[in-house]
């Protein structure tokens, strides 16, 4: 029950646009951030990958609301692919804080997060109190063509000792991708300095992405140990 | 959290006016949802706490202001609410003409006026009325639809002049067909009127709607996408050759 409603799995999102960037990061200094979750991250040639990523859910079962993710890959210890560990998740809505908290275990806590999708170039703050964690932009890629089949993804959390995995679909439309593309500046918060130890402040980006309209489904967590 | 800013949205019980309020609760406004479907509202408020719904018919000028005072200083309107029935012009019941200006025109004459004087009062805010297409190039069975819209257009080209430069951005958005539930209707019942047209992705317009509010204040019109700017570009200039065109693709 969340705010005196029941919430039924899986949780189906309707409308979420995205837009994201990817970077590389050592892989041992990768490995020491995320140790707490019992977690390793998926490493080639000693660089891991993290991933920032705003999100607009406009249409859902969690309400309407921003949200920023820090996420890490991770081998999934459950089946040996590739899965996203969500290191850290602000958002700007009641409901959906407290359901991820206590449905997924997700690290979410409250932000303001002003985000612009409109324009061609896509920007993104995470702000506590007018204090500014972080800014993203992410400038426009060359579009993809879009696959009929929902891709599945597991998404890996962790709160209060618990580390959770959670099997996710997602299916996008409207997609641009291009390497590079991305500027992150990095401002005054835990999460900030973290991301600047792994050597992200003026970092360039792997590849950025942008979806115009992506659907989701969650299913429920297990518990991984 | 920063001082939230208020938004009163009409028709935001589905297509359009639904996800346009769903996009601002999304952002922090707080969101004043106005509709007369109720069903419809709920779904759209559903789990977003700064999302207020109120069951409101924009006919009933009281009960609009009713509204808009409830909410307090507003800085955005958006108002999306109308009808559009598909009926060749001497077959539409009179009634039915009647209502269709009054839900389309005179209903954005209600919410005009119940937003625009504290509006110009605090000196600034957003008007944002959804025209249509169909007012600068009226087609087959809409006769009444068009009329409606193209009065709301002359209604925001006397507003702009008569309160323009107090602060207030006016915006008139002219989308060609949106892909909501009331568009798919009429397309599945209408399918030579409507030309087997998809229609646009509503997002797309909002964020058209979203640019355009950078745009300098007199910057009136609205065209979402290229099929929009291109149709009104031709019927500008060239209105022969549109009409020739519109008559081959609808009949």
């Amino acid at each position: 029950m969340i705010q005196g409603e029941r919430v039924a799995l899986p949780v189906e999102i309707r409308d979420a646009a995205v837009a994201s960037a990817m970077f590389a990061v050592p892989a041992p200094a990768a490995r020491d951030l995320i140790a707490y979750a019992g977690l390793a991250p998926a490493a080639r040639f000693g660089r891991a990958v993290c991933s920032l990523a705003a999100v607009r859910y406009a249409d859902g079962d969690l309400g309407a609301y921003h949200e920023f993710a820090v996420a890490f890959l991770v081998r999934d210890p459950v089946d040996g692919g590739i899965g996203a560990f969500i290191h850290w998740l602000p958002v700007n809505q009641s409901f959906t804080l407290e359901a991820g908290r206590s449905i997924w275990g997700f690290p979410k806590e409250m932000a303001d997060i002003p985000l612009d999708l409109a324009g061609r170039v896509k920007r993104c703050a995470v702000r506590f109190g007018g204090r500014t964690a972080l800014e993203l932009a992410v400038r426009p890629g060359a579009p993809l063509p879009t696959r009929s089949a929902a891709p599945s993804i597991v998404a890996f959390s962790h709160l209060d000792g618990v580390t959770r995995r959670i099997p996710w679909t997602v299916s996008p439309t409207g997609v641009r991708m291009r390497p590079g593309g991305a500027t992150l500046r990095l401002g005054d918060h835990r999460v900030a300095d973290e991301l600047r130890a792994l050597g992200l402040d003026g970092a360039r980006a792997l590849s950025t992405s942008t979806v115009t309209r992506m659907t989701m489904s969650f299913a429920g967590a297990e518990e991984v140990r | 959290m920063t001082g939230a800013r208020t938004a009163l949205v009409t028709g935001a019980g589905s297509g359009l006016g639904a996800l346009a309020a769903q996009r601002l609760a999304a952002a922090g406004w707080d969101v004043v949802a106005l509709d007369v479907d109720e069903p419809g509202l709920a779904a759209t408020a559903r789990r977003s706490p700064t999302l207020h719904t109120r069951a409101c018919d924009v006919t009933d000028p009281d009960a609009v202001a009713a509204v808009a005072a409830e909410a307090g200083p507003l800085q955005r309107v958006v108002h999306a609410a109308a009808i559009s029935p598909l009926v060749p012009a001497l077959d539409q019941p009179v009634e039915d003409v009647h209502r269709v200006l009054h839900i389309n025109f005179l209903g954005t004459v209600h919410v005009v006026r119940a937003a625009l004087p504290a509006m110009l009062d605090a000196g600034r805010g957003e008007i944002v009325l959804f025209s249509s297409l169909a007012s600068l190039v009226p087609g087959r069975l809409t006769s009444a639809y068009a009329a409606a819209k193209a009065a709301v257009n002359a209604y925001a080209e006397s507003l702009l002049i008569e309160y323009g430069g107090r602060g207030v951005t006016f915006r008139v958005v002219v989308p060609a067909q949106v892909d909501t539930p009331m568009y798919r209707r009429q397309a599945a019942a209408h399918p030579k009127a409507t030309a087997g047209m998809k229609g646009m992705d509503p997002g797309a317009v909002l964020d058209a709607v979203d640019r355009s509010l950078a745009r300098p204040e007199g910057d009136l019109y609205v065209y979402p996408g290229t099929v929009a700017r291109l149709t009104a570009a031709t019927k500008r200039h060239f209105p022969t050759l549109m009409r020739r065109v519109l008559d081959k693709q609808t009949s």
